[in-house]
């Protein structure tokens, strides 16, 4: 009796104990993680809002944002922002929201000035973010701004000035009112049999990779796949009719030299983004017509184009792709990579 | 299927037939081929209904024989450490639309959901969204800063994060801009790409809410920035209350530790919201008082109506349903049983009812619901009948616990045009030819 009293008594304490930390530990936190610094906030807090909260010390010019908006950003938004391939359109397309075919633009869709400084502080050039300067972003904010009509060729951007910006479209947008559409759960009779028209899908726009067995479909656009199932398909046949085919394309990869392997990554991380596709004219890998002239041009010629920049006949090469960051070497070592895989 | 044509005579028609097809373009090749295929492979292979291809069959594995997998030993433990699927499943796959978006850094995949079963979506076919490729983190050189309008600016390990008491919980993830190619129009011929931006795992980690208390929100504090550590430092704006209620730290997906298409070691999960705002590679949360209106949350992921207007801050995934079976991948393929199964799901709550119909809407009869019905997760649904070769025009329609039920695509474009690219959660409409095959259209 007593020790059952007794024992009953231990586990009352220890319960109300129990519950007394827990509430404590609650109140008081856990206590994990180290606090801050100052420093360490400050290296990561990039972010800009509309208000200007955020934008670091600096001004940009419009001069100085179109010849590092050439070098940086024309290879994939255009000269004059009107976009290449399916990269970005940045300017124009004012008032055309309404229409069956909307231009959404920085200067014709979005509401803040400062999310320009903010996406190409974060994430631009595409193939080197967080490479430029806060000085260089407020050039090409300014440029960008300036291409849409927004500011004049004479506006010095900083960080009081870039606030006050006001937007073509900075009322256009508002709150989510979803849910917007009201059905109701009808079980009979719910529309006119005769009424219902049935549209079919619109041909020859479906990845026809999807039904091809083992593809996984990485070509570069559509025309791509095309070509590369037609690949396969001839692969397929021959191999029925007893013929031997080669699957052609990066099959020499066990050939490479030292210097083209050890330029493989600087390929992946810097030049891929447009040799990787052929785009804006570009010699697209494993093309060997495209490569053939360039080839018998010579290596040393090549790679003085690749790192000082060159105007060809189909597109611009920007020094070292724009990828100033590159060693002269590492530009080298990524030519011989493409020239060897394009053979 | 080399292999089992042996006979010269099939070899010398499969030759022939490869030189007829070469004329055709690829869609009639295809299903040319698939024709011819089954026509020459009478002894190997046979033609179902609905055009689909039954594997060959090699007879000297079926019964009275014993097959040769029983004459012989298979291979021992730890061949593959870390196994794979079957090699006869290799068709189940992510696949990418590739002309959607400009090269495959910055793109989409979608999840394989007419190969899928019950609502858990394996690791590997989970689909992705990268604004700028996969960064490959090593798990201690990552770290968490919380920051802002908060009484104690924290900087967590991964070792810090995994030492809070951790929560396991299955939601789905989906992109808003999934079935975004079909407004106005259908384009795709295949589950895949009309739906696969759509997953469905059990996370584990840690509620945002309590970081949010270790970190000490201050009175003014109303939205949190959320950035990953990235080439595309990708941010979204959350709402506090959001994270008050719902969102999750998370490091493991479906018991393994995330995988980096996934935002290895560290990323933010929003039950039931477009799946941008479940920012991953995770390494910034600053509490402040105002959105930040960044790039992702003004020029994309906002929703253009037909005055011009744009819908901001869109968060919520409707109520949506698709039929997975049935499907133009999976054809009727014999006359008689059918279950017709499908998955349903909802941003708002769970799943309460699915309903299906026959004839493109006119009539609706109750499909029931099976396995678990959670809360912000894939629910699947089954209905047992019987086909005969009519002409279906099968669709089904999701009701959530908030009463909301799924809208037809009229409905929805009535409202908001042909131009709003996200949240297209219509009924879906599968048509079924006379053979069983399935093809994707639209009523209007």
């Amino acid at each position: 009796m007593f020790r059952s009293l007794k024992k009953s008594l231990i586990a009352t304490t220890l319960g109300a104990a129990l519950a007394m930390t827990g509430t404590v530990v609650q109140a008081e936190k856990l206590g994990i993680g180290a606090t801050a610094s100052a420093e360490e906030i400050a290296g990561w807090d990039i972010d800009i809002r509309p208000d200007g909260k955020g934008l670091p010390k600096g001004q940009g010019s419009v001069e100085e944002g179109e010849a590092l908006y050439e070098q940086f950003c024309s290879t994939c938004h255009g000269l004059f922002g009107e976009g290449e391939g399916r990269w970005p359109v940045l300017a124009g397309g004012q008032d055309t929201l309404t229409e069956e075919r909307p231009t959404k633009t920085v200067g014709s869709y979005w509401p803040y000035a400062s999310t320009l400084y903010d996406y190409i502080r974060r994430a631009m050039p595409f193939t080197a973010p967080r490479s430029l300067s806060d000085e260089q972003v407020y050039h090409i904010t300014a440029y960008v701004l300036y291409l849409n009509e927004i500011v004049e060729e004479d506006f010095v951007l900083d960080q009081d000035s870039l606030a006050t910006i006001k937007m073509p479209n900075q009322d256009g947008f508002f709150v989510d009112p979803r849910p917007d559409v009201q059905n109701t759960r009808c079980m009979k009779n719910c529309a006119d049999p005769k009424q219902l028209h049935i549209a079919g899908t619109l041909r020859g726009i479906t990845p026809v990779g999807h039904f091809v067995e083992g593809a996984d479909a990485p070509a570069a656009s559509h025309e791509a796949q095309m070509e590369q199932e037609s690949l396969k398909e001839k692969v397929r046949k021959a191999s029925i009719r007893g013929e031997e085919v080669s699957a052609g394309g990066h099959g020499a990869a066990a050939a490479l030299s030292d210097k083209a392997v050890a330029g493989k990554p600087t390929y992946e991380g810097a030049c891929k983004v447009c040799h990787g596709s052929g785009l804006t004219g570009s010699p697209k890998v494993g093309d060997s017509d495209a490569w053939q002239p360039r080839i018998k041009q010579g290596m040393a010629t090549m790679v003085g184009h690749a790192i000082k920049g060159f105007s060809g006949e189909t597109g611009v090469m920007p020094p070292k792709g724009g990828r100033v960051d590159l060693s002269d070497k590492q530009v080298e070592e990524a030519v011989a990579y493409m020239v060897e895989s394009s053979q | 299927m080399s292999n089992i044509i042996k006979g010269p005579s099939t070899r010398e028609l499969m030759a022939q037939m490869a030189a007829e097809a070469d004329q055709l373009s690829i869609r009639d090749r295809r299903d040319f081929l698939r024709k011819g295929i089954a026509a020459v492979g009478g002894m190997a292979a046979t033609t179902m209904a609905g055009g689909a291809i039954a594997k060959e069959v090699n007879t000297a594995n079926l019964p009275p024989n014993e097959p040769a997998w029983g004459k012989q030993l298979g291979h021992g433990v730890v061949e593959n450490p870390y196994g794979h699927p079957s090699e006869y499943e290799k068709h189940v796959v992510r696949r990418t639309v590739p002309w959607l978006t400009a090269d495959s850094i910055a793109s989409i995949s979608m999840t394989p959901l007419q190969d899928l079963k019950g609502i858990i979506t394996p690791n590997g076919l989970v689909f992705e969204r990268y604004h700028g490729g996969v960064p490959q983190i090593p798990m201690e050189e990552h770290r968490l800063i919380i920051h802002g309008l908060v009484e104690r600016p924290i900087i967590f390990t991964m070792e810090d994060l995994m030492r809070f008491p951790s929560v396991s919980q299955i939601k789905f993830i989906e992109c808003p801009a999934n079935g975004g190619m079909e407004w106005k129009g259908a384009q795709m011929e295949a589950l895949q790409f009309t739906h696969g931006m759509l997953s469905c795992c059990e996370w584990t980690g840690v509620p945002l809410k309590v970081l949010l208390e270790e970190a000490g929100v201050k009175p003014e504090g109303k939205w949190i920035l959320a950035e990953g550590a990235d080439g595309s430092h990708m941010s979204r704006s959350i709402p506090l209350e959001k994270a008050l209620e719902d969102t999750l730290v998370v490091y493991a997906q479906n018991g393994e530790r995330l995988r980096p298409e996934q935002g290895y070691p560290l990323r933010l999960l929003n039950p039931g919201w477009e799946g941008n705002t479940s920012i991953k590679w995770l390494r910034r949360l600053e509490v402040g008082d105002k959105p930040w209106y960044h790039r992702e949350e003004t020029s994309k992921y906002t929703d253009l109506m037909p005055d011009g207007r744009a819908r901001k801050f869109t968060f919520v995934q409707e109520t949506n349903s698709v039929i997975t079976s049935p499907c133009p991948e999976n054809p009727i393929v014999k006359s008689g049983f059918l279950e017709i199964e499908g998955i349903a799901w909802s941003g708002r709550g769970r799943i309460k009812q699915v309903d299906i119909s026959f004839d493109g809407g006119v009539s609706w009869v109750p499909a029931n619901l099976k396995g678990l019905v959670l809360d912000k997760a894939l629910t699947r649904f089954s209905l047992v009948t019987k086909w005969d070769g009519q002409p279906w025009l099968l669709q089904s329609r999701a009701i959530d616990e908030t009463g909301y039920v799924q809208p037809t695509l009229k409905q929805l474009r009535d409202v908001r045009g042909g131009n709003s690219i996200y949240h297209k959660n219509s009924i879906h409409t599968w048509k079924v030819a006379p053979n069983g095959g399935i093809t994707n259209v639209q009523i209007t």
